[in-house]
């Protein structure tokens, strides 16, 4: 199979990644140790999802009533927040499934954290109908299954009932789906653990793969097979959610245009927490050569999409509640009754995050905006959630009998469940980031040299035929320990000074100034400090670079706090093949 | 027999000397133990002295304990049935008919027991008179097994027995010498005790007997005294009327003692193309006014004139002057040329509480020859007499009052001169309180004698002259108490008791009646008996007519920028009622607003003072609060309600609020009023000044139009539904399919496959808008028949109350209903929201609507529960399963009519809703038909299949079909206007059958498709004019 692809398409891999750097990048969070942002972090995610506990206990322990429903509006934040987490799990299989199937290799960066999203999101989603019962210790009610009672058995005509199917469905088929795509990354990290507990723990995640051809066979079989089951899913569940407003017969709710506009949504929801997320991960984890601004750019370009549908399904609604004339449709959730009554606020804040703002991303400028990506993904899903409280809240506060309208207002029940929930799914991403491979490492490879920068430039370089695995040998790695036992001894010895030590360095590299200065940020593992950092001592050019031996690398990490070690040792290659360009 | 035989171990025993043995027999064990010193040397610190034994014995015992301890359940007491009383069956309800009569209200009803528990009150059909509101009666039975009861007689405050409170009254009676004894009473209204009292004065004949209304209708009965000769109140039927004119009289309220809204509601239904015209001249708001054809605005200033105008034009008495502004001026030439169309068919009313004006309706009515007004049979239900309260308030601070005995009258609460009243009292040596709870009164008596409720006692009524009614108990009394006939009796010497002195008098009077069939029936009729006959052909003196004229004429509001009117709610009444929480949970018709009392303004003054109701986030009402000033009195701190149709410059607030006394802690609600209830009249001139704070209220209702839709309310006038055809001003709801219209039920257009119902029976409810006067009757026998829970006001507030039926009240955004409509129509998009969705607060129509579960045949809620756990009756029922439902309240959302309520908390046995079904007195009155539902489940109306079940068996029992008029439902039940209908559709002879092809039908949200069993008839307004 020939490895070409067009010279026109940007690499979806940069930074000059070999197949052993892809492994090092991507296993370096699971076998580092997190640093403070991370604990921060998690402790925020763990205070807030312990906090949301708290309040489902007590909700549970004394009774709905402690939220802020009324009997007219007997749904407000609980199926909300339900729809919401449910819309931000579409993204992840829209990526692995329906992407895979359209053979979308831009997917490979992003499906596997999209899909643990999409997993995290699901069980937060379905944490709220059962939370939401006023019985939820009866909740398995709702499943067919035999009973005490005789011929006691679930209604099948319940939108509900069609909600616990779908979702449980999801769950699953996107669990296994994620899960498959785990096994050869897991057996990375098996083979490379060193502690014989981790070794232990990664080899049971792995099911014993061992990477033959067959394994591999499988792999792709059973990746299509799902990627076709889960397809469907795609639509289907954000469509039987719709059901569950589309079917009643409650003024703005009852709308068929909700199954297609619910899924686009969904969709867009999705996305935009993907961005979220990703773009923090990029960066916290150092993936900018793996998740690039193409990626981001690409993903964007869906959200246009589906933002677009979603825009004219709003505008549709509008239309036809005005155009029906009917009395009953002039306070729906898209109306100049909601517009302009006391939910006016909800009502602004939907059509501003979610047909406003994201019209922003027709400039290819504001697309490739790294920092206004993050923000409007953020204003995204405050605005998909405000689109699921005004259909729920605002079509219900005013129904069909004038005299029971009503008003909702949350209790700190209502925000501390919804606050929980954030944290819990974030707890549940930062263990996932830790501990799991966040990037489908094995997938990269495979197109490592169709869209890897590395390759696409050899091309360039030498012709499309070149034989890319007859790559220049690589000195065997020096024996760390005993390298760094010399120092030690070196040390005791001499205990030579900072200056002394840089001193050296510079003899042996040759002088340098900063007029003359590469950039050295291009070396992977370098960002503004380092490249600071290496300034400070003398280092400028990537002639001095590639002079580099381990030994001065030792000295570098001993002058530089937190220097990068692993990738420093590629620095003699990247800065040959830059020094060339 | 002991045998002499001795055994033996060893040979040692038999030398008794042997110090061997000593030693042994001496010892336990013949070994040394383990001494603790050995066994500190393993464990250094322990220094207990518990040896093995002492462990054993330990554990043993503790053992022991805990299991005996675990043998021990919750002891629930309940004390069998020794001998199976006669008749009572367990399960099957009985029926008693007795007489409510607390002084306020006076109505003959049934009582339904349940193995000895009165669980519900219901209408005594065969009784002709009812002077109450039908909330408050249904409502009684709650104050029965209210916890806050006098348990026992006390004496300063302690408990004693009966004997001990007899002796130490009858002591203090004999030596109060020459100094007067004081019967302080409700109106008694009974002939027995008023007998009673005459005999007691035999004894001390320096008794006297004073009867005080806390609301008094002292004028009128003077006004009825003084032109007919008996102090007493006319009796009025007001389903013969053609015309009726009232100003300020709200006859549907507490008026002259109430009671009228079922006589006025006949003649509000459409017969044979007719209908009364009624006009009301009013500044508050009322159910009356609401349900007026016309309504005009006046003030009480105005009203005085009005009453003079009307008089002059009725009676051509041109020696009478008025002044009236032209537009009230024209009202007046209107409603009396009504008065003087309808003739003799016509009445004139009047809620001015002052002799004259009272007089001159009177004249007026004499003058148009009403056969309306019934001055024959007139009413004695009200008796209290203002003169001689004050004199006593006088008497007692004089010092000349010897002993007070008040009889379930509050007056140290309920006297505008309260401060006079507590100031004389102490001057009162002997001061006996007879009361159900420790009021304010009772708490500043001495001697506190402990009463039973209504339905533990005995006695007789006499309502009007005729008629007359018996009171029985219902139930062994709960507490050690003791009616003051009782006491009386004891006190005069006699051994009877209160049972068979009514017993004997009631032949004394009766003239040879049947106790037994007067008990059963609970009313029976007197006629031609020996008491002063009313004059009831006096001609009226037409000079002192103009003379009450001309008294009325100088009558004037002065001294206040308001002119605020008095008035009584329907489920407070005079305040007897606060500890009742039904009644404190009952939303008042007009403004919807429970647990509380508040003065009603106007927009225009509101604007003027700068005072306004706020909506809150949560889509409750704030309002802000005012003082009001009468003089030297301030009543501080009274909530500002902004109200429409209230007159401007006048304002109203509701008596019977504001106790503090015997009350639980969440009843205390509202302000006292009283105070400004001076010489007992309801008008009242008082200044008024806002004043800091924000008052939190519980309204039931927040959007008070329709917003300009048409399926809500279906209304017209008499004269588009005499004269033109149904479809015009009721027309069928229509579907469009393949550009063919359909009417919606027609199976062209139904998503549903019908399956056959004619089988069997099949219930509908049909709903009069016209008879139906809001009274909300039906809202408390639905509390009492289903056990629906009360939440309290902080959850009447976050819109979750429990009322399964609720009477939905709307006011016009125009004038009228149909210019609200129009103005939907003719406004613009962007402008029809505004001028739909707020109302006139002018003068606005005014409609009701009772809603409950509509129990659809094709029902949004069933369709939706994941569980199955609403389901359709083969009866049309839309039935809750309870224990099925988990609580997921999609079918509360998908409700189109708003009807299902949540226990969004357990209701029973929590201390947060301390309410009756808090304690194990107040679950006395819950109905073991029906389950107290759990928290967590939704319910709603039931249809009460309970009840239709229990026709059916009873039917089948006897091998009979069921008649027509036993199916019904509480509400139903309690409905004496005819506007709830109920029955059997499959029944072709049925009444509900009937109204089911009436004209009139339509169904609420119709359009719909949901097919409900219950239907409205439309309203319809006589805009008639003359």
């Amino acid at each position: 199979m020939s490895h070409y692809e067009a010279p026109i398409r940007k690499p979806l891999v940069t930074g000059n990644k070999t197949y052993h750097d892809v492994t090092e990048d991507i296993v370096r969070p699971i076998e580092g140790r997190a640093n403070k942002t991370w604990w921060i972090v998690f402790s925020i995610a763990l205070v807030a999802f312990l906090w949301g506990l708290g309040c489902i206990i007590y909700t549970i322990s004394t009774g709905i009533g402690v939220w802020g429903l009324n009997n007219t509006i007997e749904w407000a934040w609980d199926i909300t927040n339900f729809v919401w987490w449910v819309g931000i799990g579409h993204a992840g299989t829209l990526i692995s499934a329906v992407l895979l199937l359209f053979r979308q290799r831009w997917r490979m960066a992003v499906n596997r954290s999209a899909e643990a999203m999409t997993i995290f999101a699901v069980v937060q989603a379905g944490l709220f109908p059962i939370i939401h019962m006023g019985r939820p210790w009866l909740a398995y009610w709702v499943l067919p299954i035999p009973n005490q009672f005789g011929s006691l058995w679930v209604n099948f005509n319940s939108p509900l009932l069609w909600d616990v199917f779908a979702i449980s469905t999801y769950l699953s088929v996107s669990l296994v789906f994620w899960y498959t795509g785990l096994l050869p990354d897991f057996a990375m990290i098996r083979d490379r653990a060193k502690l014989p507990f981790q070794k232990k723990i990664y080899g049971i995640l792995s099911f014993g793969w061992s990477g033959r051809a067959k394994d591999w066979q499988r792999f792709e079989e059973v990746s299509l097979v799902l990627a076709g089951l889960a397809t469907p899913l795609v639509l289907s569940v954000h469509t039987i959610v719709s059901f569950d407003f589309a079917t009643s017969v409650v003024p703005g709710w009852h709308s068929t245009i909700f199954p297609p506009y619910f899924v686009a949504g969904a969709i867009f929801s999705g996305f935009a927490m993907v961005q979220t997320l990703l773009i923090i991960m990029r960066k916290v984890s150092n993936l900018e050569n793996y998740i690039t601004i193409d990626h981001i750019e690409l993903m964007n370009k869906v959200i246009i999409v589906t933002g677009g549908i979603v825009g004219g399904a709003y505008i549709i609604e509008y239309f036809i509640a005005w155009y029906s004339g009917s009395p009953y449709e002039d306070y729906t959730y898209l109306s100049f009754g909601a517009a302009t009554g006391p939910y006016w606020w909800a009502f602004w804040a939907l059509i501003f995050c979610n047909m406003i703002a994201p019209i922003t991303l027709w400039w290819k400028k504001l697309r490739r905006n790294i920092m206004w990506t993050f923000i409007l993904s953020i204003i995204i899903n405050i605005g998909m959630w405000f689109e699921r409280f005004d259909i729920i809240v605002l079509c219900l506060s005013k129904g069909r009998t004038p005299s029971t309208w009503a008003m909702f207002s949350p209790t700190f029940v209502d925000v501390g469940i919804f606050i929980g929930t954030i944290g819990f799914f974030f707890v549940l991403f930062l263990l996932y980031s830790r501990s799991f491979p966040v990037i489908a490492q094995a997938e990269v490879k495979s197109i490592l040299k169709l869209s890897g920068d590395r390759y696409k430039n050899m091309r360039a370089l030498h012709g499309d035929d070149v034989q890319l695995y007859e790559l220049p040998k690589q000195k065997p790695l020096p024996d760390f320990n005993k390298v760094i036992t010399d120092i030690e001894t070196e040390e005791v010895d001499v205990t030579p000074a900072d200056g002394e030590l840089s001193q050296g360095l510079i003899y042996r590299l040759g002088k340098a100034t900063e007029g003359v200065s590469d950039d050295l940020k291009k070396l992977s593992g370098v960002g503004p400090v380092l490249e600071q950092k290496l300034n400070q001592i003398g280092l400028y050019t990537y002639n001095q670079i590639v002079k580099l031996t381990d030994k001065d690398i030792l000295v570098l990490d001993q002058l530089i706090p937190q220097f990068p070690k692993n990738h420093a040792r590629f620095w003699t290659g990247e800065a040959n093949l830059l020094k060339r360009n | 027999m002991s045998s002499n035989k001795k055994y033996w171990k060893n040979l040692e025993e038999l030398n008794a000397n042997s110090s061997v043995i000593q030693e042994i027999q001496t010892k336990e064990f013949t070994e040394d133990l383990p001494s603790k010193a050995d066994i500190r040397e393993e464990s250094q610190d322990d220094d207990s002295g518990t040896t093995r034994r002492d462990f054993l014995k330990y554990v043993g015992f503790s053992t022991a304990a805990a299991t005996l301890a675990a043998c021990e359940g919750p002891v629930i007491r309940s004390i069998p049935y020794v001998f199976q009383p006669e008749r009572i069956v367990p399960g099957v309800a009985e029926y008693y008919a007795t007489t409510m009569a607390d002084g306020f209200d006076f109505s003959s009803v049934l009582v339904k027991a349940r193995e000895g528990r009165p669980i519900k009150i219901e209408w005594n059909d065969k009784s002709k008179v009812k002077a109450a509101s039908g909330a408050r009666v249904h409502a009684s039975v709650l104050s029965l097994y209210d916890t806050k009861r006098l348990q026992n007689p006390t004496i300063d405050g302690a408990d004693v027995t009966w004997k001990t409170f007899d002796d130490a009254v009858a002591k203090k009676l004999e030596t109060v010498g020459d100094k007067s004894i004081v019967f302080l009473t409700k109106t008694l209204a009974s002939p027995s005790a008023y007998k009673l009292v005459e005999d007691f004065k035999e004894k001390y004949p320096n008794t006297e007997h004073v009867t005080y209304d806390a609301v008094s209708e002292h004028s009128s009965l003077e006004a009825f005294k003084a032109m007919y000769g008996v102090r007493a109140l006319p009796n009025y039927d007001f389903s013969k009327a053609h015309a009726i004119v009232s100003v300020g009289a709200d006859i549907l309220g507490d008026w002259q003692g109430g009671g009228f809204d079922a006589s006025y509601s006949k003649s509000r239904v459409p017969q044979n193309g007719k209908m009364s015209k009624h006009i009301q001249f009013e500044s508050n708001l009322t159910t009356t006014g609401a349900n007026a054809d016309t309504r005009v605005l006046a003030k009480p200033s105005e009203q005085i004139q009005l009453v003079l105008e009307i008089y002059k034009q009725v009676t051509g008495d041109r020696s009478v002057s008025s002044k009236l502004s032209d537009n009230l001026k024209q009202q007046a030439d209107k409603a009396v040329k009504h008065l003087k169309k309808a003739g003799s068919k016509a009445v004139f009313v009047t809620g001015i509480n002052d002799k004259s004006a009272q007089y001159l309706a009177l004249a007026i009515n004499d003058a148009l020859s009403s056969q309306i007004i019934d001055v024959e049979n007139y009413r004695l239900i009200r008796q209290g007499n203002d003169d001689k309260v004050t004199q006593l308030v006088e008497d007692m601070n004089a010092g000349k009052v010897g002993a007070l005995l008040n009889v379930d009258v509050d007056p140290a609460y309920a006297l505008s001169n309260a401060e006079q009243f507590i100031k004389g009292l102490k001057k009162v040596e002997c001061v006996v309180s007879f009361a159900m709870k420790k009021n304010k009164t009772a708490s500043m008596s001495k001697y506190v004698a402990a009463t039973p409720h209504y339905l533990e006692a005995w006695g007789d009524v006499q309502m009007t002259k005729n008629d007359y009614a018996l009171v029985q108990p219902t139930i062994q009394k709960i507490f050690n108490t003791k009616q003051f006939e009782d006491c009386l009796l004891k006190w005069s010497g006699s051994d009877q008791k209160y049972y068979d002195y009514v017993k004997a008098n009631f032949s004394n009077y009766t003239g040879g009646l049947s106790w037994n069939i007067a008990l059963h029936d609970g009313v029976f009729e007197v006629k031609n008996q020996n008491v002063a006959m009313a004059n009831d052909d006096a001609e009226v003196d037409s000079s002192s007519a103009r003379q009450m004229a001309s008294m009325l004429s100088r009558k004037q509001m002065k001294g206040g920028d308001f002119e605020l009117t008095l008035y009584t709610k329907i489920a407070m009444g005079d305040g007897k009622n606060a500890n009742n929480p039904w009644l404190q949970e009952f939303p008042d018709p007009i403004t919807r607003n429970t647990w509380d009392n508040y003065i009603t303004i106007s927009k225009k003054d509101a604007d003027n003072l700068g005072l306004e109701n706020r909506v809150t986030s949560k889509g409750a009402i704030d309002g802000d609060v005012v003082n009001l000033k009468l003089g030297n009195t301030t009543v501080t701190n009274v909530p500002v309600m902004v109200q429409p149709g209230q007159a401007p410059g006048s304002l109203g607030l509701a008596l019977g609020y504001g106790q503090v006394e015997g009350l639980q802690e969440e009843m205390k609600v509202g302000v006292n009023a009283y105070p400004l209830y001076k010489e007992f009249e309801n008008f009242q001139s008082v200044s008024i000044e806002k004043a800091e704070g924000n008052h939190e209220f519980a309204s039931l209702q927040l959007q008070n139009t329709m917003a300009g839709r048409k399926d809500i309310i279906i209304e017209t006038t008499l004269a588009e539904y005499v004269n033109k055809g149904k479809e015009e001003w009721n027309p069928t709801p229509v579907f469009s399919k393949d550009h063919v219209e359909y009417p919606f039920d027609s199976p062209k257009v139904d998503l549903w496959q019908e399956f056959d119902r004619s089988i069997g029976h099949h219930f509908n409810l049909s709903i009069d808008l016209n008879s139906c006067t809001g009274c909300g009757a039906c809202i408390i026998a639905c509390h009492s028949e289903n056990n629906v829970p009360v939440v309290g006001k902080a959850e009447v507030r976050n819109n979750r109350n429990m009322h399964w039926l609720r009477i939905d009240r709307y006011y016009s955004a125009g004038d009228t209903f149909q210019e609200e409509k129009e103005r939907y129509e003719t406004d613009g998009t962007l402008d029809h929201h505004r001028s739909v969705e707020v109302e006139s607060f002018d003068n606005p129509q005014v409609a009701f609507q009772p809603v409950m579960c509509q129990h659809c045949n094709h029902a949004p809620c069933e369709t939706v529960c994941p569980v199955g756990a609403i389901g359709h009756g083969r009866q049309g029922q839309n039935q809750m399963t309870y224990n099925r439902c988990i609580g997921t309240r999609y079918c509360g959302n998908n409700c189109p009519y708003k009807v299902r309520r949540f226990n969004w908390f357990r209701y029973n046995k929590n201390d947060e809703f301390d309410y009756y079904m808090n304690n194990d007195l107040g679950r006395m009155v819950l109905n073991p038909d029906v389950t107290v539902r759990s928290r967590g489940v939704m319910e709603k109306c039931s249809m009460c299949i309970q009840m239709t079940q229990k026709s059916i068996l009873d039917a089948k029992r006897e091998g009979r079909p069921v008649k027509d008029d036993e199916f019904q439902t509480a509400c139903t039940n309690a409905c004496d206007s005819g506007a709830l209908v109920f029955g059997d559709k499959n029944d072709k002879s049925s009444l509900v059958y009937e109204k089911l092809n009436d004209d009139r039908k339509f169904y609420l949200l119709g359009y719909l498709g949901v097919e409900p069993n219950v239907f409205y008839q439309t309203k319809i307004t006589n805009t008639e004019e003359v």
